[in-house]
């Protein structure tokens, strides 16, 4: 468990909201700490791109916060009921499906899926996967995706629990690729460079999609942070830290489109 | 708690019957090798001899003090790949849960051998009966009966334990469960499902176990 230094008004924001989760203290963000560089366990804190950006933005909404790595599932249930925590932030794509349970943030960050294969892969594309057999983390959007490409129930497609889980099904040769983020597929790669991997990158199927923070349904901090992500992106807080994680300037054209869609 | 989806897993039930299919399959093929395997490592335990007990005693320690969900990883990721060259997932499947349920019946055959009073072996023995023919005519009857509730108990738990296979992605009950929970990010259906799926093989093969133990009384 981590808790942000608050600076400014941080008890003055609770007296003004009616809401429980902030009179009773730091908002609790859930995570599931297993996605790196995105949120990731370094023994026992949660550290990654995610986790610096919210407190950035807590910091700026003027709320204390404090994230706790609780799993996938429980982060999802719980934040639902909105009672132990009053947030989720994991990569959690924005899809129209989720939109139905949670409300979501402002987008905060773009990304794609990607291909990731061995040197010397036949592959190309995402079609040229129809009839291998691939790896991904089960729920994902890359789980969507490939469901739809190859049909939900074809045998070459397994879902794992973890995107660790499909690369080292990859590695140890049971399966042709797997596809996951980019910057999950970068990472792996990057830690990697003695297992001769490559990623394929596929605009035509593959959409970008948006990352946004997760609340149950009616959450008044919506309304309180989504002024702040705008502002620390605006501002330049938010590409230090995406520099900090990925080693470049983020291209913000995209994001500042979806961002003004909401 | 809100509305809750009966449609979502009618929809998913066809899958989830697949994968009850594989959880037997998987389970019965396991319990069998197990079974066998479980044979030759119970003897070995209770060989006169060290070389074949000691390694029979380090065979049962290993696989009944470390977690299926390790061996499982290990199996799957160390032990396939090694002897075929990649991995397989059914492979792995049956040969973990075939090494950890061995241990267990081992212990089980150990057991109910040695249960048998030892006044048992001394009397068929003074009646003239060789080795062999008292194990089989005396000892065995009497071990095996006593052996079928532990046996019928390793069963049930080989059952419930083969859902950690969905962590390799075997495409059991639960590895379907999981994939239903991904697609609707919801938890009662998939799960209570899955629960109620476990608990109907479960409980109607402890009937039939009991049934069967009546029968032989």
């Amino acid at each position: 468990m981590w808790a942000a230094t608050c600076s400014g008004p941080c008890s003055s924001a609770s007296s003004e909201s009616s809401t429980p989760a902030a009179a009773s203290g730091p908002v609790r963000f859930a995570t599931d700490a297993s996605y790196a560089p995105m949120e990731f366990m370094d023994l026992d804190q949660v550290k990654g791109f995610d986790i610096d950006f919210i407190a950035a933005v807590a910091k700026e909404a003027g709320l204390e916060h404090e994230i706790t790595n609780v799993g996938w599932d429980t982060m999802l249930e719980s934040v639902r009921q909105g009672t132990e925590y009053q947030a989720g932030i994991s990569s959690v794509s924005i899809t129209d499906e989720r939109k139905d349970s949670y409300d979501f943030s402002l987008p905060y960050f773009e990304s794609t899926n990607i291909i990731m294969v061995k040197q010397g892969s036949p592959v190309k594309s995402a079609l040229d996967l129809k009839d291998k057999k691939v790896a991904v983390q089960n729920g994902t959007t890359a789980d969507i995706l490939m469901s739809g490409i190859m049909g939900a129930n074809n045998p070459g497609l397994s879902k794992f629990e973890s995107n660790a889980l499909a690369l080292m099904e990859l590695d140890s040769g049971g399966a042709d690729a797997v596809v996951a983020d980019i910057a999950v597929v970068r990472e792996y790669i990057k830690n990697n460079p003695d297992k001769n991997l490559v990623s394929i990158a596929d605009s035509q199927n593959f959409d970008s999609e948006y990352y946004g923070i997760i609340y149950p349904k009616g959450s008044e901090l919506k309304a309180k942070l989504d002024p702040a992500i705008q502002k620390i992106i605006d501002n330049g807080t938010y590409a230090k830290i995406y520099k900090t994680w990925f080693g470049e300037e983020p291209d913000l054209t995209h994001l500042k489109a979806a961002m003004a869609k909401g | 708690m809100q509305e809750f989806r009966f449609d979502i897993i009618l929809y998913y039930l066809p899958m989830l019957l697949q994968g009850t299919l594989l959880t037997i399959g998987i389970s019965i093929l396991s319990i069998i090798l197990g079974s066998v395997l479980g044979l030759i490592v119970g003897f070995g335990r209770m060989s006169a001899h060290a070389y074949f007990r000691l390694p029979a005693a380090c065979y049962i320690n290993f696989f009944r003090g470390t977690p299926l969900l390790v061996q499982i990883l290990i199996v799957h990721f160390g032990v396939v790949p090694a002897l075929v060259g990649h991995t397989d997932v059914m492979i792995a499947a049956v040969l973990s849960m075939t090494l950890n349920s061995a241990a267990y019946t081992a212990e089980i055959f150990r057991a109910g051998i040695q249960s048998v009073e030892k006044g048992q072996t001394e009397a068929s023995l003074s009646l003239g009966m060789t080795h062999r023919q008292t194990m089989r005519y005396i000892i065995l009857p009497q071990a095996i009966k006593r052996m079928v509730p532990a046996f019928g108990n390793e069963f049930i738990v080989l059952i419930k334990d083969s859902s950690l296979l969905t962590v390799i992605a075997a495409k059991e009950l639960m590895y379907y469960a999981n994939v239903m929970r991904g697609q609707y990010m919801r938890i009662w259906e998939p799960y209570l499902t899955a629960a109620i799926i476990y608990l109907i093989l479960t409980y109607s093969l402890s009937k039939l176990l009991n049934w069967w133990e009546r029968r032989m009384n």
